[in-house]
């Protein structure tokens, strides 16, 4: 790129505007020849059939994401009593109120009260007979025609668990301003 | 004039032409009282996203609403005023002539200023058509028509009664410039009026989509980067008097570029529903348009060879030196970024906006400033009244451009990695969108300083400029110049080839036309016949009325500009907000709402995920469901009231346009309407809430919207829609 290569074109002066006649840079038609190369080649690929559509490529991606869970996916419920022993761990109520107050409070109130959702403090229960085993089965499926969602795939099996016996610790715990209640009386 | 004096070239005789200067400096005056205003409103919009009680709980100050008027100043009012004024200039000396005509001229100038103070006024009261850099509604959209014919005319008119044969690079660029922006605007705002600020676009769901950001991406192409070249070819040679580069670069770069931008548009559509072969030539063209793009960048920064000491001692040529290198920076990104597997991760996060801020803060703007710093000299027959201000302007203003880049590039990688993190058990890692907008709020924070950087920049070139006008010399004429009556090669050898062309106006008007055409068509036509994309085994049902009252709420307080309606094609996409999105499913959507960018979650499967009762609290306070929520609350949805009335003209309008409403419905629309607000209001009030005439709010309207997306697509045995809506 010397200047001594740069010649100005005769008669070309707009304004007091020159231009020189220099080639255009080796690199750059290179570079441009390049792209349109890779643009035939992808075309041709994805076009003729023997790329995958975007609709497979999501198909391919679920299943593998399908497998992983089938293989390690939640394991058959403990029975009632085992699941009660469990629900008892401190620690499991410490995780468990986290994530009550993350996920859950905003429809449900901060005390269980009910608010959006129902008081889950009392002895009305809509879904199931308040059990762990029935608080587990609402929360990991939801009831979503109603408008709680499934929490299985954001909450782990261990934050279900943590939440349930959470929810399950604090029944009759009479917070103010309670919901009035709703579904079945379960004595 | 031309022909005035008819001599032969042995006697050329020489003619007084008087510039027209003073509509370039009314041009450049507006400029920057409207910089002024787009870098305001752009820093208030970043400070309401760090922290949403600067959205002030006013309806007609919300983001939703600004956001909009910061795109459409930044755009239009300070790059557009900007263009004209660089244009009016350089044209004039370029074709040795004064402006075809002064009336014109001033029309034009008056008229792009009306337009901008009623976007100024229309935009915040929440009249738009949700279609990004294209919200204004239909009055002002003809108004934009007619002023740019104007300006075209006045333009083609110069050239016509040019005095030198050849048409010099930078006018290749404007002319294809007024030609697509033209092209460019009219298709994409054929809309059907409603009432007297509300009209409807005539294409509906992907149609209207793959139209949108043929429009979009172009609006960046021939607003942004054709003009800006064109006076990149002027200014810079000018600045340091030098010659161009190399004249053959130039062909070539700019039929490259014109032809191959216009394919680009699909790129920001990658994985939508969009059909398959419309994403891969959106993304193949954007690659093809890296090295066209470069081709300027080359020609401007090689043109300073021998004067390279010049961006030591000169601002002017700091701004424009920088400004090229942000556009090379940005055009490589563009590409980059339009790469499918790339897209997936930076596509609705805020390094999207980082990339477009790199472009405009830094190729527009910069360009604007240098430009402004040569041109007040000239026009007021004086000196900058400090230098050294200016360069105190260019340094601050450049740590605003980069601190920018780089908080934003940074936030949306960032959020984009959380979005599709997963653990070993196919769950995503941070299902809680909140959670990932809570990481990069510190980021929206840096991103509000950077800009107040940039601003502060700007306001001490404004002072800079006021106090040399001030000092200026008070007897202000117009440029006068001597020049040859006759154009000085007219009687010279026949030409071949491109120098020819460069002779022939219209000739080379129609290349450049044809040159935008042939891409358009090819990839518009086909989604022109949307039925053979849709699937007939799973109708949808339109909007029943109240629902469709509610999607215009929707769009009155611009919630598109913060949450998408299109679920990707991508594992993460499906895992966080359900089944990807169909064709059909937005196909009665007139306006689409796929969004461009999620600081909120996807919407297009939101409908039955919450009672009406969440949705009410979550719109007079986000934070009462969820907490740390950044959207701005909406109390006044509760208090204003839906206007029935219209939802009958609305649903006529919707089923001209080809809406498949039964006859009941549009007779009837807003009674339905109403029997639907009482049915939401009824369950509102059994779930505690007390306020009276809750049924006849926009609250109401908005719900139902919501509760319905997603669930259009009706289910075998289920005869939703029209006869539900008719059976109330």
């Amino acid at each position: 790129m010397s200047n001594e290569t740069d010649k100005e074109i005769a008669g070309h002066d707009y304004d007091g505007i020159k231009e020189y006649d220099n080639p255009l840079p080796g690199w750059w038609l290179m570079t441009f020849y390049g792209t349109i190369i890779f643009a035939f080649i992808y075309v041709i690929h994805y076009e003729s059939g023997s790329g995958n559509t975007l609709k497979k490529d999501l198909e391919i991606a679920m299943a593998q994401i399908e497998s992983v869970k089938t293989s390690t996916g939640p394991k058959v419920l403990d029975s009632e009593d085992v699941l009660l022993e469990k629900a008892k761990d401190p620690k499991l109520l410490v995780v468990g109120a986290e994530n009550y107050q993350s996920k859950c409070a905003s429809c449900h109130g901060a005390e269980l009260q009910g608010m959006i959702g129902p008081n889950l403090t009392d002895d009305f229960w809509i879904h199931g007979k308040g059990n762990m085993t029935d608080i587990i089965t609402t929360v990991r499926t939801g009831v979503p025609e109603k408008g709680m969602p499934p929490w299985e795939g954001i909450l782990k099996n261990e934050e279900v668990l943590a939440v349930a016996s959470f929810i399950h610790s604090k029944h009759g715990s009479k917070p103010a301003n309670p919901k009035e209640p709703q579904g079945q009386k379960v004595e | 004039m031309k022909g005035a004096k008819v001599e032969s070239p042995k006697n050329n005789q020489l003619v007084k032409v008087i510039y027209d200067d003073k509509i370039v400096k009314a041009f450049l005056l507006a400029t920057l009282v409207f910089a002024g205003v787009a870098f305001l409103v752009g820093v208030l919009i970043a400070l309401q996203l760090a922290y949403w009680p600067f959205n002030m709980n006013l309806e007609w100050f919300t983001y939703g609403r600004m956001r909009p008027l910061h795109t459409n100043a930044a755009i239009f009012a300070f790059g557009g005023n900007a263009i004209f004024a660089g244009i009016y200039y350089s044209t004039q000396r370029l074709c040795k002539t004064r402006m075809f005509n002064d009336t014109l001229s001033w029309l034009h100038f008056w008229g792009w200023q009306a337009i901008i103070l009623s976007a100024a006024i229309t935009l915040p009261l929440g009249y738009s058509q949700s279609k990004e850099y294209a919200e204004l509604e239909w009055p002002i959209d003809i108004a934009i028509a007619v002023f740019w014919v104007i300006f075209g005319v006045n333009f083609f008119g110069t050239l016509y009664k040019r005095r030198e044969k050849h048409i010099y690079v930078a006018l290749w660029f404007y002319i294809s410039t007024i030609i697509t922006v033209a092209m460019l605007h009219i298709v994409n705002s054929i809309e059907y009026p409603v009432s007297f600020l509300k009209s409807y676009p005539v294409w509906a769901g992907v149609q209207d989509a793959m139209i949108q950001w043929w429009y979009g991406h172009n609006a960046v192409a021939f607003f942004l980067t054709t003009p800006f070249l064109g006076l990149m070819y002027y200014f810079i040679p000018k600045a340091v008097n030098r010659p161009v580069y190399s004249y053959r670069l130039s062909i070539v770069h700019f039929w490259a570029l014109i032809f191959i931008y216009i394919w680009a548009g699909p790129h920001h559509l990658l994985y939508t529903a969009l059909p398959d072969w419309a994403q891969t030539f959106g993304m193949v063209f954007s690659v093809m348009l890296w090295a066209p793009s470069w081709g300027g960048m080359i020609n401007g920064l090689l043109t300073l060879r021998g004067v390279w000491h010049l961006l030591r001692t000169d601002p002017i040529v700091k701004f424009f030196v920088t400004a090229v290198t942000f556009y090379g920076m940005s055009t490589f990104e563009g590409p980059l970024l339009s790469i499918k597997s790339v897209s997936h991760l930076g596509h609705y996060t805020d390094w999207i906006i980082g990339h477009v801020h790199g472009g405009t803060l830094g190729w527009n703007g910069f360009m604007i400033f240098g430009m402004t710093y040569f041109l007040i000299p000239k026009l007021w027959r004086t000196q900058m009244y400090s230098k050294s201000l200016m360069t105190t302007h260019f340094w601050i203003g450049l740590a605003g451009i980069v601190l920018y880049y780089v908080s934003m590039t940074t936030a949306g990688i960032t959020q984009g990695l959380m979005w599709r993190a997963m653990d070993g058990n196919g769950n995503l890692l941070y299902p809680d969108f909140v959670e990932t907008v809570l990481k990069i709020v510190p980021l929206y924070w840096v991103r509000a300083f950077a800009g107040t950087l940039y601003m502060v920049g700007f306001f001490i070139m404004a002072y800079n400029v006021f106090k040399t006008i001030q000092l200026a010399p008070s007897d202000q004429t117009d440029s006068e110049v001597m020049v040859s009556a006759t154009p000085k090669e007219l009687h010279s050898e026949p030409e071949t080839g491109h120098r020819r062309l460069e002779g022939l106006i219209p000739t080379f008007s129609v290349l450049a036309f044809l040159a935008v055409f042939v891409g358009s068509v090819l990839e518009i036509y086909p989604s022109l016949n949307l039925k053979q994309y849709i699937k007939d085994e799973v109708p949808v049902s339109p909007y029943t009325p109240l629902e469709l009252a509610g999607r215009d709420i929707y769009i009155k307080e611009g919630c598109y500009t913060c949450h998408s309606q299109m679920i990707r094609q991508l594992a993460d996409d499906v895992l966080r907000f359900g089944k990807a999105s169909t064709i059909s499913e937005s196909m009665y959507d007139h306006p689409f709402q796929w969004g461009s960018k999620r600081t909120g979650p996807d919407l297009a499967r939101v409908g039955k995920k919450y009672p009406n009762l969440w949705h009410y609290k979550h719109m007079i306070d986000p934070r009462s469901v969820t907490p740390k929520s950044i959207m701005p609350n909406y109390p006044w949805l509760a208090d204003n009231a839906i206007d029935f009335v219209i939802i009958r003209k609305k649903v006529s309008v919707m089923s001209a346009l080809g809406v498949p409403y039964d006859e009941k419905t549009i007779a009837q629309a807003d009674v339905i309407a109403e029997n639907e607000a009482k049915v939401i209001a009824k369950d509102l009030a059994d779930q505690g809430i007390t306020q009276q005439g809750l049924e006849r709010k926009e609250i109401v309207a908005l719900i139902a919207y919501m509760q319905a997306l997603g669930q259009k697509e009706k289910k075998k045995g289920d005869d939703n829609g029209k006869t539900v809506a008719g059976s109330l």
